[in-house]
């Protein structure tokens, strides 16, 4: 009884990883395929592969896309990540009027729809002179991420004790350093954590990076989306761009990934 | 030299006024422990020390400097927290050169401490391992060591020995003490275990409710407590109480409660002149400090056995008395007969060793 429950829990769990990872097979393959071969019925999983399609999307604008998209979402990380960092410090050890209300607040900014915002901007930006211009969807992610980073790392930073922050102090630390060499370290979770969510959610944005960019800021999502042309949709070209896209995200997952199972896990895997 | 001086400190949370007008002097090289219940602010005075919490009234001073507005850091002292609070992201090694570091010490003379630490200690075997690799009494070592590196003027301990089991506990215990003596650094430790107290401590300040109930030498706490809180803190088994009244009769001064009466010896007669027959009094008498015999003699209660607890080498007898019970505490042989269970037995005062109380203002009278 227990060995079947075992093989059931197994299966249910290939299964749904199937589900998953096949969209991610079908585009690995068709990044390899020529047209004819994407096109064939029944689909054939055995063939020689090209790296044709690779070739077209370096050709495209779509480099000049991601290398937008990589500064719009690292610079929108890292501006979320030291701002939320310090605003969640600032929340969980300091006692501060209206805390309560101001946490909200911030939460509240992240249940925003993003199209309930769009035309303010718009005319925002419009006014500024920063459409089109990586700034401007910087400053636009950094209000959802910002908000996330702060809701996210309170919890890491309530977690740790406060007496390992008075030890500290008492070993010579000045509050600024006491932050820099205790907090932040123990919070490395939360961090990672928190960085992987801001870099995703910022690269896959769609909605505001195709209504606030047109050509020089375009982001490599609207970049993908306008390869389906009139002309028809290359699929080979949108599924190596599509890759090449995924990447650097892949490769930092990866990086982090220690640190990110203990911070989805809010600190409980030791 | 380290002088602590308290003067009339003072500490609120919210409308808790959890330190009240706290004076204190700890001597250079003294142990002096806070002791007292959960919630009595010996905690909260030991943090206004370390300068975690700003006092609302009142002055500390270090050597005659006033360091109430010093920054923790600033103030030479070190610290061991109840929890230790060890970085969990340091090694061993790390953590001892965490406060050399701030001190902007050259690294070889940061080598250097660190070795002396390690040998005095003895932890070479893990200096280069996380605290989650220890066990208890290592991490203890660790928290003492990261304390003592830095040559504090003075050592702060809150309930340092909380966290190991029993048998540690007393090792570490002795441990703590000859190390205090050796460097002579003055220490501030409190604790809630009375024993704890008394077997560490120079000089102990009793606290209750924010206040000190009395200060003195454990010799002193323990024969004469200043008032009832401290007589039943103080002690274990604690101080059996009595309510009682003094009676005069045919010349004699007798001590009377609702199950007993005897005579008070001619020394405590004096000692209790004054004291009005009418007054509501409260007799304390510790459990060692009761005599047991097998037969009645005069001026001599008779009681009932009603639980035998035997230690290793002392026997413990619960008696009851009407509807009270007391306990009893002797070394066995020194006992002279077996109590046995439902028996009656007869018992003493020692005189010598009894206290009066005023039950309406908890003052000790003799």
């Amino acid at each position: 009884m227990k060995r079947l429950k075992r093989v059931l829990g197994v299966v249910l769990a290939l299964f749904v990883a199937a589900m998953f990872l096949f969209p991610l097979l079908w585009i690995v393959l068709s990044s390899f395929k020529t047209k004819l071969e994407l096109l064939a019925v029944p689909p054939v999983f055995i063939f020689r592969p090209t790296v044709q399609n690779y070739i077209n999307a370096f050709n495209s604008d779509l480099p000049v896309q991601v290398r937008n998209s990589l500064i719009i979402a690292i610079s929108s990380t890292v501006i979320s990540i030291v701002l939320g960092s310090l605003t969640a410090y600032g929340f969980s050890r300091y006692a501060i009027k209206g805390s309560d209300f101001l946490q909200f607040w911030i939460l509240s900014l992240r249940m925003l729809p993003a199209i309930a915002v769009l035309v303010p901007f718009y005319l925002v930006f419009r006014t500024l002179g920063l459409l089109d211009r990586h700034i401007a969807l910087i400053l636009v992610y950094c209000l959802f991420n910002i908000s996330f980073a702060v809701w996210v790392l309170k919890g890491f930073f309530d977690e740790i004790p406060p007496e390992l922050e008075e030890a500290a102090m008492l070993d010579g630390y000045s509050p600024p350093q006491v932050f820099l060499k205790v907090s932040l370290p123990l919070a490395r979770a939360g961090l990672a954590t928190t960085a992987i969510f801001c870099l995703i959610q910022s690269l896959n944005e769609f909605l505001l990076a195709v209504s606030l960019t047109t050509r020089v800021a375009e982001t490599a999502t609207v970049g993908l989306s306008k390869m389906q042309t009139l002309m028809g949709i290359d699929w080979g070209l949108l599924s190596a761009g599509s890759i090449l896209f995924m990447l650097p995200v892949v490769i930092f997952t990866i990086l982090v990934r220690n640190e990110l199972v203990r911070g989805m896990s809010f600190g409980r895997m030791r | 030299m380290s002088k602590v001086v308290l003067e009339h400190l003072h500490c609120w949370y919210g409308q808790t006024h959890a330190v009240d007008d706290f004076s204190l002097v700890i001597e250079d090289g003294e142990l002096c422990v806070l002791l007292g219940p959960t919630g009595c602010g010996k905690t909260s005075t030991l943090r206004m020390v370390a300068g975690f919490v700003r006092p609302a009234a009142g002055d500390i001073y270090l050597d005659g400097q006033r360091i109430n507005d010093l920054y923790p850091g600033d103030r030479n002292i070190a610290m061991i927290f109840q929890s230790y609070a060890l970085y969990p992201h340091m090694t061993v090694r790390k953590q001892f050169a965490f406060p050399l570091k701030a001190a902007k010490m050259p690294a070889q003379e940061i080598e250097q401490r660190i070795k002396e630490t390690a040998d005095f200690l003895h932890m070479h075997d893990f200096l280069d391992r996380h605290p989650g690799e220890l066990s208890a009494g290592q991490q203890q070592r660790v928290a003492v060591g990261r304390a003592l590196i830095r040559r504090p003027k003075v050592f702060l301990m809150d309930e340092p020995l909380s966290q190991l089991d029993a048998r540690l506990r007393i090792e570490m215990r002795a441990t703590l003490r000859r190390l205090q003596q050796d460097l002579g650094i003055t220490t501030i430790y409190v604790t809630h275990d009375q024993l704890e107290a008394q077997s560490v401590g120079d000089k102990i300040v009793v606290m209750r409710r924010g206040r000190i109930q009395q200060v003195g030498s454990p010799v002193e706490i323990y024969s004469d407590p200043a008032n009832l809180f401290v007589a039943g803190f103080i002690g274990s088994p604690s101080m059996n109480f009595f309510d009682c009244r003094l009676e005069q009769r045919d010349g004699q001064v007798y001590v009377r409660s609702a199950n007993f009466t005897f005579p008070l010896k001619l020394e405590l007669v004096q000692k209790v002149r004054g004291v009005p027959t009418e007054k509501q009094l409260v007799l304390g008498i510790r459990p060692e400090h009761i005599q047991l015999s097998p037969e009645g003699r005069t001026n001599a209660i008779p009681t009932e056995v009603y639980v035998l607890e035997p230690q290793s080498n002392e026997l413990i007898v619960d008696l009851k008395l009407g509807d009270m019970s007391l306990k009893m505490r002797g070394d066995k042989r020194e006992i002279g007969f077996r109590p046995q269970l439902n028996h009656k037995v007869w018992m003493e005062f020692q005189q010598e060793h009894l206290h009066l109380f005023d039950k309406s203002s908890e003052v000790c009278i003799i």
